[in-house]
């Protein structure tokens, strides 16, 4: 259950719309997705189930900013990848967020008009490194 | 007495002379004896006569010696009484008189020149000796009186004893009296008394004393004088030296009067200049005016002084001598040179300041000009001294008002924005009249600094605040809008995907519920489903392109210099500018046609992105709306690049209406608008000029002939270096 787990892809998007297409067009890229709109549930459910490989975060959510997400997920999960999708024009990243792997590649700005390269960074990132246990 | 022994020897001569007769023997002897007693007779009348003879010639003779004895003292007499008249006249009509001592020394006779030279009484000076006459004589004079009464008694000669007798008892000046005298003695050398002479001396005393009086005046004089006075032969002895000559070579008067200069200058050099001036003063007989010249005092100490030679040929003095007098000038050549300096400061003060300062009079002629002031008067500070400002500076001849009012009210007047022209440009300016007061002289400083620049910045800033909080409403709508475009654009997509006929999960879904995809495709094309689909995609891809546009148009503080595609940029800008119509004005700029004449070789540029292409979209709508105004017919803009030497070149060229060439050099001024009140801001040129030229040292330009169209030139520097 646990190794099967970590193939899965998580959304965590506070727009339903947008996470919901961003799942359906990754499910159709043959990946498993698990969508929440929020950090916390998102946790729960990486408590329950173990880490996952790739992680789309959106920045501005409920309960905080993705971020502080990231940063929680990254001391929990070591070994997940993130990808930030914001919607907001301004944002730059975090140099501690940079230490973690994180590039300018890694910021998609919405809209997308084209999830392709979004779904493709996601496989480049579900490949390369090993699985945790 | 003399006739009648004349004619007794006359008598007895003849008588002695004749001889007697005789004529018997008896007669012989008797004869004889009358003849012997004849001889005897006649012997002895002969001895009688001889005697009587030489009685008469030693009595002659002796009478003769008395005779002129007697002719000898009367004449003698007469000789004697001839002097004692003269010497009368000579003692009565001289100013000297005769004085005589018995031998007790008490006056006896005093010629009447005495009384009437001194007005005392005879009875006031006989038988009173000397000194009683002198009885009221000062105390300092009393040793003087002492010896002479001992010379007196001593019956000794002396000569010009000079006393002072108050006249009578009547209080009026004392006379000074000379006197000499001589003892008299008499045969037997018994002292018999004194004789001698008196003159009153009083005019010459007093003359001498005056002139004693008027010398040690003028010699206080010239020793209580600060300067150096001197007198110098031309071998440069001093033959006269004030005091402060003396002491500025250490030594006294006394000391340096006929002393060498060449000796008592310590310093050969400024000796020798000294003495070369004054052997040109003495050769040429003109006076010479030595306005600096270094005079090392006994301390060592180089003092400046300022120096007036004079030829001058003093009584007794056979040759031409100098006269100098000499002014310590140290204190003020330093003093000047204090001045010099602290001007010299000031004016690079006030030279370093960028704005214009002109000091006028009240009247308003120049007396000062800082450097940027002669830069824009383009005349120097000395050419413009004197002339009226207005004339060097004809922009400000309106300040006069300003500057009498600054002066009579005794306030700063201030004009801010003033507009003048620069070289057909125009240009603001902040004047600023202060009045002046300096030693009761008044003026004023005008101070002008062009602010053309600022007001330029200013009104940038303006437009920046407005774009900026624009730019802020597009970034905070911009997450709102996101949002809801990516739904709209990924669900279409997602749509699209999953009718499609090559995706397998598509395929095992519709196969699942038993539907053939490939039909349900052929409906969705004939109902122009698909079509609608893409249509939705399509705006939302226009609207995800304009939020992005607005949004990097507002990010201008994170605006950077970075290598940017200049194609790129241009069709940015065209994308751009097709979404901006204004209703109101119903100008399209999808009617305008685009040509794009791009130099293939100009792709990156270094620029500030965000703002190149805020200006370029500025000429465009610029542009479309006058040719939408003019109603062009086939408007046209050509956009152009092209790469000069140093310069990249963009160039907007519209087919529109045209400028007239006042409109041409006004456009870049900010405010000025030829559009409707409302419709501009009149700032747009002047904010993209300030881009290209402040930001990007760049240059724009405009060329335009009315019904001709217009060229806007952006030239932006090619290499990096020359960019800020």
């Amino acid at each position: 259950m646990m190794v099967a787990m970590s193939d899965w892809v998580l959304i965590v998007d506070d727009e339903a719309m947008i996470r919901e297409n961003l799942k359906a067009y990754l499910e159709d890229e043959g990946l498993r997705v698990a969508a929440f709109e929020a950090v916390t549930p998102a946790l729960d459910w990486l408590g329950e189930r173990g880490a996952c490989r790739v992680c789309v975060m959106d920045m501005r959510l409920p309960d905080m900013d993705g971020n502080s997400a990231i940063r929680i997920l990254h001391q929990r999960y070591p070994q997940m990848a993130f990808l930030i999708h914001t919607g907001s024009s301004s944002y730059s990243l975090p140099d501690d967020l940079r230490v973690m792997g994180l590039d300018d590649d890694s910021v998609y700005h919405k809209p997308l008009t084209d999830m392709g390269p979004l779904a493709a960074a996601v496989r480049a990132r579900m490949l390369p490194r090993g699985c945790p246990p | 007495m003399l006739p009648p022994l004349a004619i007794t020897f006359a008598r007895a001569d003849p008588g002695g002379g004749v001889p007697v007769p005789s004529e018997a023997a008896g007669f012989t002897v008797m004869v004889r004896y009358v003849f012997w007693a004849l001889i005897v007779v006649t012997g002895i009348a002969v001895a009688a006569l001889l005697w009587s003879w030489l009685l008469g010639r030693r009595v002659a003779q002796r009478t003769q010696q008395l005779r002129r004895e007697l002719i000898e003292r009367h004449q003698a007499e007469l000789a004697l009484r001839k002097s004692e008249a003269r010497f009368r006249d000579v003692t009565e009509a001289a100013s000297d008189w005769i004085w005589e001592m018995d031998e007790n020394l008490r006056f006896t006779y005093l010629s009447e020149r005495f009384y009437a030279l001194t007005g005392i009484a005879p009875q006031h000076v006989l038988s009173r000796t000397r000194w009683e006459l002198a009885a009221n004589a000062s105390p300092d004079e009393w040793e003087k009186w002492r010896q002479h009464r001992e010379v007196l008694e001593q019956r000794l000669p002396f000569r010009d004893f000079v006393y002072q007798i108050g006249v009578g008892n009547r209080h009026r000046e004392g006379r000074y009296l000379k006197v000499s005298g001589k003892p008299i003695l008499d045969g037997a050398g018994q002292f018999q008394g004194y004789r001698g002479i008196g003159t009153d001396i009083t005019e010459r005393v007093k003359a001498e004393t005056a002139l004693q009086e008027s010398e040690l005046r003028l010699r206080q004089i010239i020793d209580l004088v600060p300067h150096m006075i001197f007198a110098k032969d031309r071998y440069g002895h001093f033959l006269l030296a004030n005091r402060a000559t003396a002491e500025a070579f250490g030594l006294t008067v006394a000391e340096l009067v006929n002393g060498s200069q060449r000796i008592v200058h310590g310093v050969d050099e400024e000796a020798e200049q000294m003495l070369a001036d004054d052997l040109a003063v003495i050769e040429s007989g003109a006076s010479k005016f030595i306005a600096e010249e270094t005079f090392t005092d006994r301390d060592g100490h180089a003092q400046t002084m300022q120096t007036i030679k004079i030829p001058f040929t003093a009584p007794g003095l056979s040759e031409t001598a100098v006269l100098g007098v000499s002014i310590n000038i140290t204190v003020q050549k330093r003093a000047k040179e204090e001045v010099a300096r602290m001007r010299l400061y000031l004016k690079n003060i006030i030279d370093s300041m960028p704005s214009v300062l002109i000091g006028v009079d009240p009247w308003g002629y120049i007396t000062v000009l800082n450097q940027p002031a002669e830069q824009v008067g383009n005349l120097s500070w000395e050419a413009a001294q004197g002339r009226f400002f207005g004339d060097v500076f004809p922009q400000l001849e309106s300040q006069f008002e300003q500057v009498r009012q600054a002066i009579r009210l005794g306030q700063p007047i201030k004009t801010p924005r003033m507009t003048l022209e620069v070289e057909n440009e125009l240009h603001y300016a902040d004047v600023m009249v202060y009045p002046l007061i300096a030693d009761g002289a008044s003026g004023a400083v005008i101070r002008m600094d062009d602010v053309t620049g600022r007001v330029r910045i200013e009104s940038m800033m303006v437009q920046t605040e407005k774009m900026l909080s624009v730019g802020g409403l597009a970034a905070g709508m911009a997450h709102e809008i996101n949002n809801p475009l990516g739904a709209i654009l990924q669900g279409s997509q997602n749509i699209q995907r999953r009718i499609a006929l090559d995706m397998p999960q598509n395929l095992a879904v519709a196969a699942a519920i038993g539907i053939d995809l490939e039909r349900l495709n052929r409906y969705l094309d004939q109902r122009g489903i698909r079509h609608f689909l893409e249509g939705i995609r399509e705006a939302g891809v226009r609207a995800a392109k304009i939020v992005a546009d607005m949004l990097s148009f507002s990010r201008r503080s994170e605006s950077h210099f970075a290598p940017a595609d200049l194609e790129d940029m241009l069709e940015t800008v065209l994308r751009l500018a097709g979404s901006d119509y204004d209703l109101k004005k119903k100008y399209d700029f999808k009617r305008i046609q685009i040509n794009r004449d791009y130099d293939p070789a100009l792709r990156l540029i270094y620029c500030d992105k965000t703002e190149i292409e805020q200006v370029i979209l500025n000429l465009l709508k610029n542009a479309a709306q006058a040719m939408t105004d003019d109603g062009t017919l086939t408007p046209a803009i050509t956009l152009r690049t092209h790469r000069e030497a140093d310069f990249i070149l963009i160039e907007v060229i519209d087919n529109g209406p045209g400028m007239d060439e006042k409109t041409l050099k006004r456009i870049f001024e900010p405010f000025f608008t030829t559009k409707d009140v409302g419709a501009g801001t009149g700032l747009g040129l002047s904010v993209s000029y300030f881009i290209v030229t402040e930001q990007h040292r760049g240059r724009l330009s405009a060329t335009s002939k009315p019904g001709q169209g217009a060229r806007f030139s952006i030239r932006l520097p090619a290499r990096r270096e020359a960019l800020p």
